[in-house]
């Protein structure tokens, strides 16, 4: 019961580790956000007791690759150990090498993979393979934007190409291509699911950990698209025991990052 | 600690479920007591998918003596008599303890301009009954500004506005001060404080969209916002208890 007193008392998530795997900041093209730079969303997380997230850039997921990641290693050095990146490559320019990113401790964790807005590239275009290299031989987690059927299908080829690297199924555990997700994760260990969904009803965490197993859901806010608050919420009122809700918060992601 | 009234909520069996959903009235009261929802106003899902006036009826056969549900009926403007006119409507609401209605003109197949809405919009201004529905159901911004500047006196709850709706809605909310905003679904990162500062906190209403959408992650919004606790207590019941006092029927 401690999470739901937290959420009835309106205080903060202090004294479990909370890590959201799936973050934004920026502008976005499409539609007004609420506060989204990197000052913003760490007073959030210091109001909601978030301790980590890791982020991508989304104006340099559709447009200026180089400038995105840059952004994004600004914002991790700013607040280092709080904001986690996640370099973003883009298929179309050849010279697109997200490696120097990870050459040295710049703050980033991972790769973000969001072929959709990236002229509807398939995730496991060969253009992104350098990243899936990388990844692989890092063993570090790539976070897919799944949510329809052959997006996660897609994202599942790379993680039986690419066996070392750790895919997370962004927002696909919760949508209408649930069950799409959770065959992919039992067929191939090294694939995990987010919750970064609004959309989702009431019982969908509890439903996705019955089928996957504890140990493969992860928290993910989509933040700053969705505030962190949405999906806590969800985890905390859950149907689920403390320490269940602890894994999905943070350990099971603390894990996967090597953290 | 907050208690909240659900400003949306359909009970019924419903076409299209999913395993794990909440699906019947005790789901959906025992989601509930989880998150606090002392009340809520609900529709039944009947009268959305199927017969309007089939659905309404079995509302009232479900609610019956039953105070944790606020009545509310769906509806739409008559023609050729295929649905009551609006004084019946007004008439039967009144008899059945019915307080409220709920549009939806997209999946019922009807134009919310005024030269459709009409009669039923005035009789539902005189009566000052509060007007519910969703922003997808209204079609565009253009229909949704048409029904909201044509009929100033009747307060309009809008909700499930997607966050990718709000270059939109927020000059809607600056031009038509009797839009009231649902927060079921208005995920926005600080999306409640920045229409608190904006606009002001009466103008939103608390509501969840359940059984399909989330009551835990909606009360957490609020209970999480980074507003006043007078500003919480207003979204959370203040604003719908208000409006919900001022019906004359």
């Amino acid at each position: 019961m401690r999470y739901e007193n937290l959420v009835y008392e309106q205080k903060p998530f202090d004294g479990v580790y909370v890590l959201d795997v799936h973050g934004h900041i920026g502008f976005e093209q499409g539609s007004q956000l609420g506060p989204h730079d990197g000052k913003s969303i760490v007073h959030t997380m210091d109001r909601m007791g978030v301790d980590a997230v890791c982020v991508s850039y989304s104006p340099g997921l559709r447009g200026d690759w180089k400038r995105g990641n840059d952004i994004t290693a600004q914002v991790c050095g700013a607040y280092r150990g709080r904001v986690l990146g996640y370099a973003a490559p883009n298929p179309f320019h050849k010279d697109c090498d997200v490696s120097e990113y990870f050459a040295e401790d710049r703050g980033f964790v991972g790769i973000k993979i969001h072929g959709n807005i990236q002229g509807e590239t398939p995730e496991n275009d060969p253009r992104y393979a350098h990243a899936f290299e990388l990844a692989n031989k890092r063993k570090l987690p790539v976070l897919f934007h799944a949510w329809m059927p052959y997006e996660i299908d897609r994202a599942a080829d790379v993680a039986r190409q690419y066996p070392d690297l750790k895919v997370i199924i962004g927002h696909g555990g919760l949508t209408f291509a649930r069950e799409h997700a959770v065959a992919v994760c039992k067929k191939y260990d090294n694939v995990y699911c987010d919750t970064a969904i609004s959309s989702a009803p009431d019982g969908s965490i509890e439903w996705l950990v019955d089928k996957i197993g504890i140990d493969r859901v992860l928290y993910g806010s989509d933040m700053t698209f969705f505030d962190c608050i949405h999906t806590m919420g969800k985890i905390a009122l859950a149907k689920l025991t403390d320490e269940e809700k602890e894994k999905i918060f943070g350990l099971n992601a603390k894990s996967l990052f090597g953290l | 600690m907050l208690n909240f009234i659900d400003a949306r909520c359909q009970l019924g069996r419903r076409g299209i479920v999913r395993e794990g959903e909440p699906v019947t009235k005790s789901d959906i009261l025992e989601l509930m007591d989880r998150c606090s929802i002392e009340k809520a106003i609900a529709y039944h899902a009947m009268a959305k998918e199927g017969d309007m006036k089939a659905g309404n009826d079995l509302l009232l056969q479900e609610t019956e003596g039953d105070e944790r549900f606020i009545r509310q009926w769906c509806a739409m403007p008559s023609t050729f008599g295929e649905f009551m006119g609006a004084e019946e409507l007004a008439e039967q609401m009144k008899k059945h303890h019915v307080s409220s209605i709920r549009l939806f003109p997209k999946t019922h197949g009807y134009s919310v301009k005024p030269y459709a809405m009409g009669k039923f919009m005035d009789v539902m201004a005189q009566c000052h009954v509060p007007v519910f529905l969703t922003y997808a159901e209204c079609g565009s911004e253009d229909n949704l500004y048409s029904l909201l500047s044509s009929y100033p006196e009747v307060n309009f709850i809008i909700s499930d506005a997607s966050y990718r709706e709000n270059r939109k809605l927020f000059p809607l909310m600056e031009q038509c001060k009797n839009l009231l905003l649902g927060t079921g679904n208005f995920v926005v990162h600080g999306g409640v404080k920045l229409i608190c500062d904006y606009f002001g906190a009466e103008r939103m209403i608390f509501d969840t969209g359940l059984p399909m959408g989330s009551a835990t992650a909606a009360v957490a919004l609020i209970c999480y916002a980074e507003i006043s606790e007078e500003e919480k207590q207003l979204i959370a019941h203040g604003n719908i208890e208000r409006l919900l006092a001022d019906v004359k029927l």
